[in-house]
């Protein structure tokens, strides 16, 4: 009997030695053979979003610090998902499927034909700003210049300050707002705008004084826009035109990314005219260029569109389909564009997730069933789940 | 029974009397039955005989007071019958076959009333049920009491403890002779008290005519359990049953709806008149299932409040079955804890069908198959709601 035993802990210890050895080899030929340490099996070492294929689906990959800062700076993620990032002490984004799918369109499409327009829609709280950090930082190391509004619905509802456009009757100039975009512009170019050494193609006379003559580099004309707050508006739309051309001229990628590209298309604002009536988004003078740079009338680049819930105001919220939210104005706009539906974790994602809260010491209490517990709370919605798990 | 509380000699005295008696007590047997320790005197009092002798001053004073309670009792019964022939009337109904249940039906009709209390609703009854029995004299003419335990304060009560360790002894005599003889007690005559309890104090005060207080209620249900805990107990079963009460309620609850298949062979139970506050839902629960859940075509996020979800998910959890059936609920009313309350109480319903008796025994200890009947408590005037008060202000 006791023989018997023996000859089976033996076997059982040989057979654990194998199954880890099964392991390693697959670790190894997930990971880049860069990096074959050992890492868990949430994680991937494939940091460079451009090499993620299905293989690493719902892993998380980390952001290196200095990227983050480039990119994120001024905004592109949401800001409890920063804090989160703040208290892990790292910056990890899954690997999931709209974004994989996205950036394979974005690798198979060619550049030289008109730009294609992606846009994101789903649920609340599903991932659709997440996947489009994902897809600007696969832009950010690919040479693409990033036209990035972390969240269109902030100038339509709460702008800093609303003033009326010198040039154009009954606009509206957002100055404030378009010198951070300008601000948030240049952090995330800065390097590449040096590089690429980019010239305006015409002057542009801001007043009897001031003029940014034709032949100045794209830097010089987006510190002009952040130096003098009161033509940031005029220079963004400068700076999109300058933009659009340069890449039609093949001289730069662009890589469009608008959170909340519904905003654009909503009926009313929040902002007061000077006859105390709320204007509509056409008449703020921030709108049109955005507008503009998403139609297809340029090349040499893509344009990646969110449309959200959370962007529309009380009583525009009963679907998130991109017809609903966009409106018929909008759809036109848009039209063709590719819809990627954004939508709740799978399971897999979903117990990669806990493990990675269980990782970072993030869910303290586990009684037994909490995971299929917290499944069913949340539904599988990372928004939901965020919450729930605060608590535990 | 009238023998035994007047006394022989007035029997003998005044035979009429004796007679009425029998023919005004025979249409009324129920509450006869409700109160058998207090209807003795209460009718009929003040027999000529009596007056005659000497009387006590207390017994004058009973005489008196009985007969004005019987001249009451008497007009209030007149009306009583009258209005019922008016109301048959007025419902087109025959007024010899009408009960008390039409009484009420046409009462309701008649005089609809939204007041929350029932008791405060319009309410037509026969005046025995609404003035309550009253004891009846308890000595004789010359002030001597009938009852030996008159002096205890609370005769019934008492006796009633008597005449239980009479029984008890009886059985444990019994009991004792069949030993000697070497027999058994008979198993197939045991006494069944499962689905019965004991009668609750207010109830057997009613019955007795007597306030007692705990402790004497106490020393009733120690008597009593003793009487019935005795193996020959089924032989003073007619006893026994005098003071025990069924539990209708619970032995309804235990009867478990058995599953139905449907067309893709599972099983499923579908639990209609699901209610909680103004929510009222039906809840279809099939097995085996993935852990689906439908509410009103959506899934869980139809309820945006984690506590919400927490409710739906509760009984599932509680059972060990979250993840293993499948969920479908059609809900509407209310608000969403009301209808979260609503669909959980038709999921932990619909759940007995698959789980077993043990778990259904601890689902209902843990409320989970109890309906919540609370419901909005109404504002009140002079406040700023139901219970808040407008702030005090001095002036």
């Amino acid at each position: 009997m006791k023989m018997i035993r023996n000859r089976f802990g033996s076997l059982s210890r040989v057979s654990a030695q194998l199954q880890r050895h099964v392991q390693q080899m697959s670790t190894n030929a997930a990971a880049s053979p860069a990096e074959g340490a050992t890492i868990s099996e949430f994680r991937t070492a494939v940091s460079n979003p451009g090499e993620h294929s299905a293989m690493q689906v719902a892993k998380f990959y980390t952001i290196p610090a200095e990227q983050k800062k480039q990119i994120f700076t001024g905004g592109g993620l949401p800001k409890q998902y920063e804090q989160q990032i703040k208290t892990f002490t790292e910056a990890c984004l899954m690997v999931r499927n709209p974004a994989l799918e996205l950036l394979q369109y974005i690798k198979d499409g060619d550049l030289t034909k008109p730009v294609v327009r992606y846009v994101l829609y789903g649920e609340n709280g599903t991932g659709k700003t997440l996947t489009m950090a994902h897809v600007l930082h696969y832009g950010a190391l690919n040479d693409f210049l990033l036209v990035h509004v972390p969240w269109a619905p902030n100038w339509m509802k709460r702008p800093k300050e609303a003033s009326n456009a010198a040039g154009q009757e009954g606009m509206i100039d957002l100055p404030f707002d378009a010198a951070a975009w300008l601000v948030h512009f240049k952090t995330q170019n800065g390097p590449l705008l040096q590089r690429l050494q980019l010239k305006t193609s015409k002057e542009y006379v801001w007043s009897k004084r001031e003029s940014t003559p034709a032949g100045s580099s794209l830097i010089e004309l987006v510190e002009h826009g952040i130096a003098r707050i009161k033509y940031a508006s005029e220079t963004t739309a400068a700076l999109i035109a300058e933009l659009k051309q340069l890449s039609t001229a093949g001289q730069c990628k662009v890589m469009v990314a608008i959170d909340g590209f519904n905003a654009f298309f909503h009926p009313v604002t929040r902002i007061f005219s000077d006859n105390k009536q709320l204007v509509t988004p056409d008449r703020v003078t921030l709108t049109q260029p955005f507008l503009d740079i998403t139609n297809y009338d340029w090349t040499n680049g893509v344009c990646i569109l969110s449309v959200d819930k959370i962007a529309m105001t009380e009583g525009h919220m009963d679907s998130y389909m991109p017809r609903y939210l966009l409106g018929k104005e909008g759809f036109e706009h848009l039209d063709p564009f590719v819809p990627i539906h954004v939508e709740n974790y799978t399971d897999k994602e979903f117990h990669s997730y806990i493990s990675y809260y269980l990782d970072r010491h993030w869910i303290n209490k586990t009684p037994q069933g909490f995971e299929e517990q917290l499944k069913f709370m949340s539904n599988k919605n990372p928004y939901s789940l965020m919450q729930l798990v605060k608590a535990l | 029974m009238a023998l035994r509380v007047f006394g022989l000699n007035i029997v003998k005295n005044n035979r009429n009397l004796l007679q009425n008696a029998c023919k005004s007590r025979a249409p009324m047997p129920c509450y006869m039955a409700a109160a058998p320790f207090a209807t003795d005197v209460t009718v009929q009092a003040a027999p000529a005989a009596v007056q005659k002798q000497r009387v006590s001053k207390a017994m004058r004073a009973y005489l008196k007071r009985a007969t004005e309670h019987d001249e009451f009792m008497k007009t209030q019964h007149l009306e009583f019958q009258i209005g019922k022939r008016h109301l048959a009337n007025m419902m087109g109904a025959d007024a010899e076959t009408f009960t008390q249940e039409d009484i009420d039906e046409a009462i309701s009709y008649l005089f609809p009333s939204g007041l929350y209390d029932q008791k405060a609703r319009p309410a037509m009854k026969s005046p025995e049920v609404v003035f309550p029995a009253r004891k009846a004299a308890e000595f004789d003419e010359t002030g001597r009491p009938f009852h030996s335990m008159f002096y205890t304060g609370k005769p019934n009560f008492f006796q009633l403890l008597h005449d239980i360790v009479e029984e008890t002894n009886k059985l444990a005599d019994l009991e004792e002779r069949m030993l000697r003889r070497g027999n058994k007690p008979d198993e197939n005559q045991k006494l069944e008290i499962a689905g019965f309890q004991l009668l609750p104090k207010d109830q057997l005060e009613l019955l007795l005519v007597e306030s007692i207080a705990d402790i004497e209620y106490s020393n009733f249900t120690n008597s009593m359990d003793r009487l019935i805990a005795s193996p020959y107990a089924y032989k003073s079963k007619a006893f026994i049953e005098r003071y025990m009460k069924p539990l209708m309620d619970q032995s309804k609850q235990l009867e478990v709806p058995k599953p139905r298949i449907d067309e893709e062979g599972r099983q499923y139970i579908t639990t209609y008149e699901c209610l909680r506050k103004t929510a009222r839902a039906d809840v279809t629960v099939r097995l085996p299932g993935t852990g689906k859940i439908s509410i009103n075509g959506k899934d869980i996020s139809y309820f945006e409040d984690e506590n919400c979800r927490e409710q739906l998910l509760f009984p599932l959890q509680f059972s060990e079955l979250l993840g293993k059936v499948d969920v479908e609920a059609n809900v509407e009313g209310g608000g969403p804890s009301g209808q979260a309350g609503a669909i959980r109480w038709g999921i932990a319903m619909s759940l007995r069908s698959f789980v077993d008796q043990e778990m259904i025994e601890s689902m209902r200890l843990a409320g989970l198959l109890t309906r919540d009947y609370r419901r909005r408590e109404r504002k009140k005037f002079g406040q700023e709601g139901a219970r808040r008060k407008y702030t005090w202000k001095k002036r």
